[in-house]
C-alpha cells in the first residue's frame, strides 16, 4: 500500500481542521509498520480514511491510497464494503469490548464475518473458526466459540478480533492501539501471538500506537507523525539508533524505560498544536531546539536520508 | 534510616457484591519512611487504588490499622481527619476530571488554602498561588484560566500545584502521568521530583507501568490480587526480583530497545476473582514453582537479609 499526499480536513464548529496534511507512507507486504505519533497528531484518522470509516464531517481534499494498483479512494461505498473491507483489509480497535455485539456468541460473530467475506460451505465454517481461535493460542476453543463477550476477559476478547479476522483471511490488518486496554501480561500474550501470526503467515500489519516500546518488540519499519503530518519514516532499529528528525529524537528519549533515571530523560517544551490553527512552515517549529529560520516559512518535504528512511526536516 | 510516616499494619478492605465479599485489599502491612518516594505496581484490578483510598480513610477499612506520623488513624471520624487532609495530598490520574471546569485555576488552587485557613488577607493568597505556578513552569497569566483553556500537560500541572498548595508531608499519585502524552511526562516527573527534594515530601506512587515506577521510586512494592508480594529497595527489585509474579511481570514489560525483546512468556492465565481467590498462596494456579503446600498455606510476609520482604514459600 501506498498513501500519497493525503490530505483530510474536519468541519467543525470552531472551523476547518486539517487532521491530515500531506501523509506519505509506503507499506510493504509481509511487514509490520508502525504509525506512532502522539494525542491528536492524525494517526487514527489515517486508518480510518484506509478504511473508509471517517465521520460525516470529515472531507478527504486530495492524496490517492494505492492499494495493490487501485486508489481506495475512488471506489464507492459499496466497493469498498464488498470488496475491500474485511476481506482485503481490516481493522481492529482499542476497545474491544465495544467492537463484539453482546447478544451473539463467538462463534456466531466470527460465522457471520466468514459468511460475508469468504465463500466457503457451510460445513467447513466451523473448522476455519476453530482454527482461527487456536492460531491466536486461545484455550479451549471448542467451548469458548459458545460463550459470550462478557464471559471473555479483555485480552481474550482482542485475541477473539484477531481470530475473526483471520477467519476472514485479509492481506492487511490495520491495528489502532489495540494493546492499550490491556495489562502488562496480557499485553506480552498478545505480542506473541501476534510475532508468532507474523513468522507462520504472510501477514501485514499497520500498527497504529503511541507506545515505542510496543513498537520495538513488532515492527520493522516505522512511520512518526507529528500534529497531521509525517516527519519520519525509517527503521524500528533506525528509529532508536539513528533517529534523523529532531522530533523523533526527543520523542525516543522521553519514553520512561529508555532510561531509569529521570535526569536522562528528554523533556519537549510546550504541547501538542491544535490542528484548528497549526503553526505555518515546519510544525514542530515552536517546539523544536533546532529552529532555523526557514522553519517557520516553509513546510519541509520528506527527503530520503538513505534507502527506506526519509525525513521532513529542513536540518536534515 | 528515616522516621515512618505512613504505616499499615494488615489492612483489608472488603466490599460486599452478589457474588459474595470482593477482597479487594486483603492485608496489607506497610511501611512508608519519611522522605522517600513509593511506587507500587500492580495490574488492573489489584487493589492499589482501593489501598490508598482506605490509607486516605476516603473509604472504611474492614480490618487493620492506620498510623500517620505515629499517631493511629483507624478510628478517625470524618471531622478528625479534616486536620490530617492537610498533610496527606493527592494527584489524580485524569487532569480533565480532576479540576472543576466552572472554577478558575486561582479558584482551584487557592480553594485548598481557604478550606484550611492557610491564607489570611486576599493579597496573601493571590501571592501563594503565583509562587506555586511559578513552582510547576507556569505563568501568572494562567491563573485566570478554565481548565478547558489549558492542556492536558498544563491541567495535570495544576493538579500538583493544589496539592502542593497547603504543604502536605505526603502526596499520593495515583497514574499521575497516563492520560498524558510521553513529550510532557518527563516535565510532570521533573517538576514532581524537585518540589519533593525542596519541601522534603514523601510520595506514594500507584502505577501499572513499571517502566514509570522505575523512574521515579526510590522503594518499589509489587501487588498482586490484594495483597503486596515483594516489596524493596527499587534496585534489589528490578536487578533480581524474587517473587515469581514479580519476575513475570517485569519480564513482561516491553522495552524501547531494538536489541531486547520479549522472548519467553512467564506469567500465563490471567489474574483470578478477588471474590474467591485461590486458597493457599493467591498466586498459586498461574506460578511454575507452585507445589502442595502453596495450594494450602498462606506463604507469610517475610524479611529477608537484603531488606527486601518477600511473601513466597521459596524464600
Amino acid at each position: 500500500m501506498r498513501i500519497e499526499d493525503l490530505q483530510v480536513a474536519f468541519s467543525t464548529e470552531e472551523g476547518p481542521v486539517e487532521a491530515l496534511d500531506g501523509v506519505e507512507l509506503t507499506i510493504h507486504q509481509g511487514t509490520f509498520h508502525g504509525l506512532i505519533g502522539e494525542t491528536g497528531c492524525g494517526k487514527s484518522v489515517t486508518g480510518q480514511t484506509i478504511m473508509g470509516l471517517l465521520d460525516n464531517n470529515a472531507r478527504i481534499k486530495k492524496g490517492r491510497i494505492m492499494y495493490r494498483e487501485q486508489d481506495l479512494l475512488k471506489l464507492s461505498s459499496r466497493q469498498m464494503e464488498r470488496q475491500i473491507r474485511g476481506n482485503e483489509i481490516a481493522m481492529i480497535f482499542q476497545d474491544p469490548g465495544s467492537s463484539l455485539n453482546p447478544l451473539f456468541t463467538i462463534k456466531n460473530q466470527i460465522e457471520e464475518a466468514i459468511k460475508m467475506y469468504r465463500p466457503v460451505p457451510r460445513e467447513r465454517r466451523e473448522g476455519l473458526i476453530l482454527e482461527a481461535l487456536q492460531q491466536v493460542k486461545l484455550p479451549d476453543a471448542r467451548n469458548l466459540m459458545h460463550r459470550y463477550p462478557h464471559q471473555l476477559s479483555g485480552g481474550m476478547k482482542q485475541r477473539v478480533m484477531i481470530a475473526m479476522m483471520l477467519a476472514c483471511n485479509p492481506r492487511l490488518l490495520i491495528a489502532d492501539e489495540p494493546t492499550t486496554a490491556l495489562d502488562v501480561s496480557i499485553q506480552a500474550q498478545f505480542i506473541k501471538v501476534l510475532k508468532d501470526l507474523k513468522d507462520n503467515l504472510d501477514l501485514t500489519i499497520l500498527y497504529i500506537t503511541h507506545d515505542l516500546a510496543v513498537i520495538s518488540e513488532l515492527c520493522d519499519y516505522v512511520s512518526v507523525m507529528y500534529a497531521g503530518r509525517i516527519v519520519e519514516n525509517l527503521s524500528m532499529y533506525d528509529l532508536f539508533r539513528d533517529p534523523c528528525h529532531p522530533y523523533t529524537e526527543k520523542l525516543v528519549n522521553s519514553v520512561l524505560g529508555v532510561s531509569t533515571r529521570l535526569d536522562q530523560l528528554e523533556e519537549i517544551p510546550g504541547s501538542v498544536p491544535r490542528l484548528i490553527n497549526p503553526p505555518p512552515g515546519c510544525r514542530f517549529h515552536p517546539r523544536c531546539s533546532e529552529v532555523l529560520p526557514v522553519c517557520s516559512q516553509e513546510v519541509p518535504l520528506l527527503k530520503e536520508v538513505k534507502g527506506l528512511h526519509s525525513v521532513a526536516c529542513h536540518r536534515r | 534510616m528515616g522516621s515512618t510516616l505512613l504505616e499499615v499494619r494488615n489492612l483489608k478492605k472488603h466490599f460486599p457484591s452478589t457474588a459474595g465479599w470482593v477482597k479487594a485489599v486483603d492485608g496489607i502491612d506497610l511501611k512508608i519512611e519519611k522522605g522517600k518516594s513509593f511506587g507500587l505496581v500492580g495490574e488492573s484490578g489489584c487493589g492499589k487504588s482501593t489501598l490508598i483510598r482506605v490509607m486516605l480513610k476516603l473509604l472504611e477499612p474492614t480490618a487493620g490499622q492506620i498510623f500517620f506520623d505515629g499517631q493511629e488513624i483507624t478510628g478517625y471520624s470524618f471531622k478528625e481527619m479534616r486536620a490530617l487532609r492537610k498533610e496527606m495530598g493527592m494527584v489524580f490520574e485524569d487532569p480533565h476530571l480532576a479540576l472543576n471546569p466552572r472554577m478558575t485555576v486561582f479558584d482551584i488552587i487557592s480553594r485548598p488554602l481557604k478550606i484550611h485557613g492557610l491564607a489570611r488577607k486576599k493579597g496573601d493568597l493571590t501571592v501563594q498561588v503565583v509562587e506555586l505556578l511559578q513552582s510547576m513552569g507556569l505563568q501568572t497569566e494562567h491563573m485566570i484560566r478554565f481548565p478547558h483553556e489549558l492542556s492536558g500537560g498544563q491541567k495535570q500541572r495544576i493538579g500538583v500545584a493544589r496539592a502542593l498548595a497547603v504543604e502536605p508531608q505526603l502526596i499520593f499519585l495515583d497514574e499521575p502521568t497516563s492520560a498524558l502524552d510521553v513529550s510532557v511526562q518527563t516535565k510532570i516527573l521533573k517538576l514532581l521530583e524537585k518540589a519533593r527534594q525542596e519541601r522534603d515530601l514523601t510520595f506514594f506512587f500507584i502505577s501499572h507501568d513499571i517502566n514509570l515506577i522505575r523512574v521515579v521510586a526510590d522503594i518499589m512494592g509489587v501487588m498482586y490480587l490484594g495483597k503486596i508480594v515483594e516489596i524493596g529497595p527499587k534496585e534489589l527489585l528490578l536487578d533480581d526480583p524474587h517473587h515469581p509474579y514479580t519476575r513475570g511481570l517485569f519480564s513482561a514489560v516491553p522495552e524501547p530497545d531494538p536489541d531486547h525483546s520479549i522472548t519467553e512468556i512467564q506469567l500465563t492465565g490471567e489474574v483470578p476473582s478477588p471474590v474467591n481467590p485461590p486458597p493457599g498462596c493467591n498466586f498459586n494456579p498461574r506460578c511454575p514453582h507452585a507445589d502442595d503446600r502453596c495450594r494450602v498455606e498462606e506463604p507469610e510476609f517475610r524479611e529477608l537479609a537484603d531488606g527486601r520482604r518477600v511473601a513466597c514459600h521459596l524464600y
